[in-house]
């Protein structure tokens, strides 16, 4: 069924524009951190919306998490969501200007502010890859503290297909660690694969 | 970049507009100051204009912005603040210097990043929106929330206490209808056993009367010397049945029924006094007397497990529901007996302080693990198998006892015994002066 949402080819060229639009995020935010990061391979799959939960889980585990949301829209649309592991993100406080003792609330900002980077990057550096113009709304508190698996329940998912994309990061000599997760609903699907027939036509 | 100063209905808006609007060059100098951020920040375009942000503002999180505003040169990307996270960039008074309710005019922000040449950023425009209503509204919200929830939790607790009362009633009601059925029971074994001990009473009469008569008789075998065929047939009657024997037992027999027909009307009394669950009249009763009955009731329960032993102090009569009284010393009776394992003692002791009464129940038994020592008034607790215990009893107890303006104090050692000490006021008038023991 998902193949016959994105093509072979349209799928191809679709990993190897994130893995391209990686690298050049991951410059993007050691720039900004002056720390070197780790980013993984993305994983792309198009998956049902019951699909989702459990793949979330199988990349992430079921341990408790706190999620951060943030839209994209123009040229394409969607969700990203950053989950993070409990413990790890005030580790990275002092890198993004913040007194490392944080506090709650500060906790809060500073993930949010995490977030954006992480999001703007990412998406922007896919974005440029094709040439789209894309637009962030403000990020915000999606959960905190859950089981990871309870982040998304199928029934609230609105599409019944999703482009689910995945990328870890991870810091050198640090211990925080995040997923960020891209969600496009099933008419940005073919809006994407416009755009990478679009893409490979000008190679 | 597009100026403002080259579009002159552009410029008017951008200054004029009740948002604060400014933006800084890579070096961070100001580049563009609107008339929102000369007004709240009482500095005007020109002093500011052209010089480092923060030489013109100190007060400013220096670290934290400058790393915010170079991420959006970077990643050629917006950023933004939340007034819930960071309350304010700009120490700005708020707009309402009269109804007041919050120090700081409350700020969202979002850094934008300026392309000049449609490539590279070259600035970094930052909007302020005066978020300080919907910070008021939201303090209020969660204010309102705040109580919803307390109100709510307090009704929970209404709730589990209305539930726990209700379990308690139904089992008082429970127990009241088989009160009602032991005193039914009671009622029909007493007819019976009153013909019985009637009938009793005539047969012991008549077998007097009979044995008179056959004294008599056997004072007259004498006159059948002259008969000894006779005489032969009734000695020989008189060795095979052991007359001698049947007249000292038949007496003997008699007796001992009377005497089991006496315990069978007083337990059937005691079970009458026990069952009256549904009575709630307060009146004099003695301690001494409810215990006993009780200990017969349950005697059933105790006797293989305990040998009990009383040491009953002098006591006054006191002011109470006697049948409620009776239920507690049950459920510590059998709780005792259930307690220990083979074979054990249970000691009932009485005493009497001031214008308290105790009555204490101690077994030799298990004892109770300190885990549970703090739950066991809690209703539905028990240790015991599945369908032995419906751990109401000692809760039930509580209740009870707390109706009567006493108290029970538990004492236990796991392993060696336990004690429980119910503490009774005489009167029920006596209940606010002090406590016992």
């Amino acid at each position: 069924m998902s193949a016959v949402i994105l093509t072979d080819e349209q799928r191809e060229a679709l990993q190897e524009i994130t893995n391209v639009g990686m690298g050049q995020a991951g410059a993007s935010i050691a720039t900004i951190l002056n720390e070197f990061v780790h980013l993984s391979v993305p994983k792309i799959f198009i998956l049902r919306a019951d699909e989702i939960s459990p793949s979330i889980v199988s990349l992430v585990g079921d341990a408790e998490v706190s999620a951060v949301r943030q839209a994209f829209h123009g040229a394409f649309r969607g969700e990203a969501i950053v989950i993070y592991r409990n413990q790890s993100h005030t580790d990275i406080a002092d890198l993004m200007g913040y007194d490392p003792d944080v506090d709650t609330v500060e906790e809060y900002e500073l993930i949010l502010d995490v977030t954006n980077i992480l999001v703007g990057a990412c998406l922007g550096g896919v974005a440029e890859q094709i040439r789209a113009d894309i637009g962030f709304s403000a990020p915000s508190i999606m959960a905190e503290h859950i089981p990871a698996g309870r982040l998304i329940s199928p029934d609230e998912v609105g599409s019944a297909w999703a482009l689910f994309v995945e990328v870890n990061f991870a810091l050198e000599g640090r211990s925080f660690a995040c997923h960020l997760i891209a969600l496009m609903p099933e008419e940005e699907i073919l809006a994407v694969g416009k755009a990478l027939d679009w893409f490979m036509e000008t190679l | 970049m597009i100026h403002p100063d080259n579009f002159p209905l552009l410029k008017f808006v951008v200054d004029r507009v009740e948002v604060g609007i400014f933006a800084v060059d890579q070096a961070m100098r100001v580049t563009l100051w609107n008339r929102f951020m000369a007004v709240h920040s009482g500095r005007a375009a020109d002093e500011v204009l052209g010089q480092n942000l923060f030489d013109c503002f100190p007060e400013l999180p220096r670290k934290w912005l400058e790393k915010k505003i170079q991420s959006v040169f970077v990643l050629k990307n917006y950023s933004f603040t939340s007034w819930e996270h960071r309350p304010y960039l700009f120490r700005f008074h708020h707009n309402r210097p009269i109804t007041g309710g919050i120090d700081t005019m409350q700020q969202n922000c979002t850094f934008l990043p300026v392309r000049g040449d449609g490539e590279n950023v070259n600035h970094v425009c930052v909007t302020i929106f005066d978020y300080t209503d919907t910070a008021l509204y939201q303090g209020r919200l969660k204010s309102a929330i705040a109580d919803l929830e307390a109100e709510r939790s307090e009704q929970r607790i209404l709730i589990k206490k209305l539930e726990e009362a209700h379990n308690q009633l139904l089992q008082s009601e429970k127990l009241a209808s088989i009160g009602q059925l032991a005193a039914g029971v009671a009622h029909e074994i007493n007819n019976p056993v009153g013909f019985v001990n009637s009938n009793l009473g005539s047969l012991e009469k008549y077998v007097r009367d009979w044995a008179r008569l056959l004294d008599l008789y056997e004072q007259a075998e004498e006159c059948l010397a002259p008969h000894p065929e006779v005489l032969a047939g009734i000695r020989d009657t008189k060795r095979e049945i052991d007359i001698d024997f049947v007249k000292d037992d038949i007496r003997q027999l008699i007796r001992e029924s009377k005497d089991g027909l006496d315990r069978v009307k007083n337990i059937v009394q005691d079970l009458k006094d026990f069952s009256r669950v549904g009575e709630t009249d307060w009146q004099w009763a003695d301690v001494h007397k409810c215990l006993d009955g009780t200990l017969n009731v349950v005697w059933n329960e105790i006797k293989y497990k305990a040998d009990v032993v009383k040491e009953y102090g002098k006591i006054p009569e006191i002011e109470c529901i006697p049948s409620q009284l009776n239920q507690v010393f049950m459920n510590l009776l059998v709780n005792a007996a259930h307690a220990i394992a083979e074979r054990g003692q249970i000691v009932l002791r009485t005493g009497h302080e001031r214008d308290w009464v105790s009555v204490s129940v101690s077994d030799t038994g298990v004892g109770i693990a300190p885990e549970n020592i703090n739950r066991i008034y809690d209703p539905f607790f028990t240790t015991k198998p599945v369908g032995t215990g419906t751990g109401l009893g000692l809760s039930i107890s509580h209740s009870i006892i707390s109706k009567h303006g006493g108290r029970i104090d538990m004492e236990s050692v796991v392993g060696s015994g336990t004690t429980f000490r119910v503490w009774l006021p005489v009167c029920q008038a006596v209940q606010a002066q002090g406590s016992p023991g």
